[in-house]
C-alpha cells in the first residue's frame, strides 16, 4: 500500500500520467482537428491539469503541466520555451490549493465544483500572466508591456479560463461518478 | 514506441554523439545568459553560437521544415508587432523618422533574436536526443530518481494515450457521434466532452493500478536506484560543458556589474 505524500508511488504515477494526457491531448487536438472545434476551444486540453491539480495535489497539477507542456512542444514542433511551461505548470498547481481548504469529503459536493471552477479562472489569469509578462520582462521575443497584454495574455488567459471552468467541473464530477464506491480512490 | 512521436532525428554529427547531461547543461546556461542579456551586442554572440550548433547537428532540411515554418511564423509575427508598438507608439519625430530610428530597430531585433536563440537550442537538443536517455541523463546528473522516474513513465505513457484518444473517437463515431457545434464556442467546446472525459477518467482510474503494479515489484523501497543506460563523458562533452560554464560566469559577470 503507498503511503500518502508527495513522492509517494502513487502521486508519482498520477504525475506521469498527467503528463502523458495533457501531451497527448494536446498533440491529438494539432494533428487531428476535429471539424467544427477548430480555433475557438483552442487548448480544451487545460482542463487535464486543472483536474489533476484538483483532484491529486498541487504538486502533481504543476508537474502535468509543466512536463506536459515540454513534451507535447517538443512533439509538435521540436522546441520548448521554459516559461510558458512554467505558465503552464500554474495552471495546474493553483486548483490544487483547494487541497488546503477544502475538505476531502467535499471536493466532490457542489461547493467543490464551484471552487473548481474559480480556481481554473484564477489559474488561467495566473498561470498565463506568468507566461506572457516573463516573455515581456526577459525580452523573449517581445519588447512592450502592451504587446504582452494584447497580444499574449488576454488570448490566452481568456481562452484557458473558459476552457478550464467549464471542463474542469465536469472531469471532476465525471472522476466523482466513476470512484464511486472504490476504496481509497480519492 | 515514444521514439516516432518524440521529434529525434537519428544522426551521426558531433551534436547526436554528445552526452545528453552535457547537452541539458548548456540549454539550461543558454537560457541562463538569454534572461540575463540585457542588450543587443550581448544577444548577438548568443544567437551566434546557437546557430552554430544547430549547424553542427547536421539536421536534414526534409525533417525539419514544420519546425521552421513554425518558428518563421512565430519570428515574423512577432517582429512586425515589436517593430510597429515600439516604433508608432514609443517613437518621437515625424513616421518615417519614427520607423527608421536606430533605437526602435534594435529594440525590435533584440528580443526575437532571443526568443530565435531560444528555439534554436531547444531544438537541437530534442532532434539530438534519443527520448529513452532523458530519464537516465537526469538520473545521473544527481537529480532524484523518482523525478526522472516521472519523465520515463510519461514518455511512456503519450503514444499509449494518443492511440487510445483515436480509439474512442472512432469507437464514438461508430456510436453516432459527431464532433459539429456550429457558430456558438460554449457548444463547440462542450462537444469535445464525449470524447475528452472517457479517455481522462479511464486514464485516472488506472494510476492506482500502475502504482500498484510497481510497488509490487520493489519500486521506491530502496533509497538509491541504477541505470541500465551508464553516460560517459568524451572530450567533446567536457569541451561544451567548459564553454557553458564560462558563458554562464561571464553573462552573470555583465549582468552583475550593470547593476552595480
Amino acid at each position: 500500500m503507498s503511503k500518502k505524500g508527495v513522492f509517494s508511488t502513487s502521486s508519482l504515477v498520477a504525475m506521469a500520467v498527467g503528463t502523458a494526457l495533457y501531451a497527448a491531448f494536446n498533440v491529438f487536438f494539432n494533428i487531428l482537428q476535429l471539424p467544427g472545434t477548430q480555433l475557438v476551444s483552442l487548448r480544451p486540453s487545460v482542463a487535464i491539469p486543472m483536474f489533476f491539480g484538483y483532484v491529486f495535489g498541487p504538486v502533481v497539477g504543476f508537474v502535468s503541466g509543466f512536463l506536459g507542456n515540454i513534451i507535447s512542444d517538443a512533439i509538435s514542433w521540436g522546441g520548448f520555451w521554459w516559461n510558458w511551461d512554467v505558465g503552464n505548470g500554474l495552471l495546474g498547481l493553483i486548483p490544487g490549493l483547494a487541497y488546503y481548504f477544502i475538505p476531502r469529503d467535499s471536493i466532490f459536493k457542489r461547493r467543490g465544483y464551484i471552487a473548481c471552477a474559480v480556481l481554473a479562472v484564477v489559474a488561467a489569469v495566473v498561470g498565463m500572466g506568468f507566461a506572457a509578462y516573463t516573455d515581456y520582462i526577459f525580452g523573449y521575443g517581445i519588447s512592450t508591456i502592451e504587446e504582452a497584454t494584447y497580444a499574449l495574455f488576454l488570448p490566452a488567459a481568456i481562452t484557458d479560463a473558459v476552457n478550464g471552468a467549464i471542463l474542469t467541473p465536469i472531469l471532476v464530477a465525471a472522476y466523482a461518478a466513476a470512484v464511486k464506491g472504490r476504496a481509497r480512490r480519492l | 514506441m515514444s521514439t516516432r512521436f518524440i521529434r529525434y532525428i537519428e544522426g551521426e554529427s558531433v551534436i547526436h554523439r554528445l552526452d545528453p547531461r552535457s547537452k541539458l547543461t548548456f540549454v539550461f546556461f543558454m537560457v541562463l545568459c538569454l534572461t540575463l542579456a540585457y542588450k543587443l551586442l550581448l544577444v548577438i554572440p548568443l544567437f551566434a553560437i546557437s546557430v552554430i550548433y544547430y549547424a553542427m547537428a547536421k539536421l536534414p532540411w526534409n525533417k525539419t521544415k514544420n519546425t521552421w515554418k513554425f518558428i518563421l511564423i512565430i519570428v515574423l509575427v512577432l517582429s512586425l508587432l515589436n517593430y510597429f508598438t515600439v516604433a508608432l507608439v514609443y517613437g518621437q519625430g515625424s513616421l518615417l523618422e519614427k520607423l527608421t530610428s536606430p533605437r526602435a530597430i534594435a529594440s525590435a531585433i533584440t528580443p526575437v533574436l532571443k526568443l530565435l536563440s531560444l528555439a534554436l537550442v531547444t531544438a537541437t537538443l530534442v532532434f539530438t536526443t534519443p527520448p529513452n536517455l532523458y530519464a537516465p541523463a537526469l538520473g545521473q546528473m544527481g537529480f532524484p530518481y523518482k523525478a526522472a522516474y516521472v519523465i520515463q513513465l510519461a514518455l511512456r505513457y503519450v503514444p499509449e494515450f494518443t492511440a487510445e484518444l483515436g480509439r474512442t473517437l472512432e469507437a464514438q463515431m461508430a456510436r453516432g457521434f459527431r464532433p459539429r457545434g456550429g457558430k456558438n464556442p460554449l457548444a463547440r467546446l462542450l462537444a469535445i466532452v464525449p470524447l475528452v472525459v472517457p479517455v481522462t477518467i479511464s486514464a485516472s482510474l488506472s494510476i492506482y493500478d500502475i502504482a500498484d503494479a510497481m510497488e509490487l515489484r520493489g519500486f521506491g523501497e530502496e533509497r538509491c536506484h541504477t541505470w541500465y543506460r551508464e553516460l560517459r563523458l568524451s572530450r567533446g562533452d567536457k569541451l561544451l560543458l567548459a564553454v557553458s560554464y564560462s558563458l554562464g560566469l561571464l553573462y552573470v559577470a555583465l549582468f552583475l556589474s550593470k547593476l552595480a
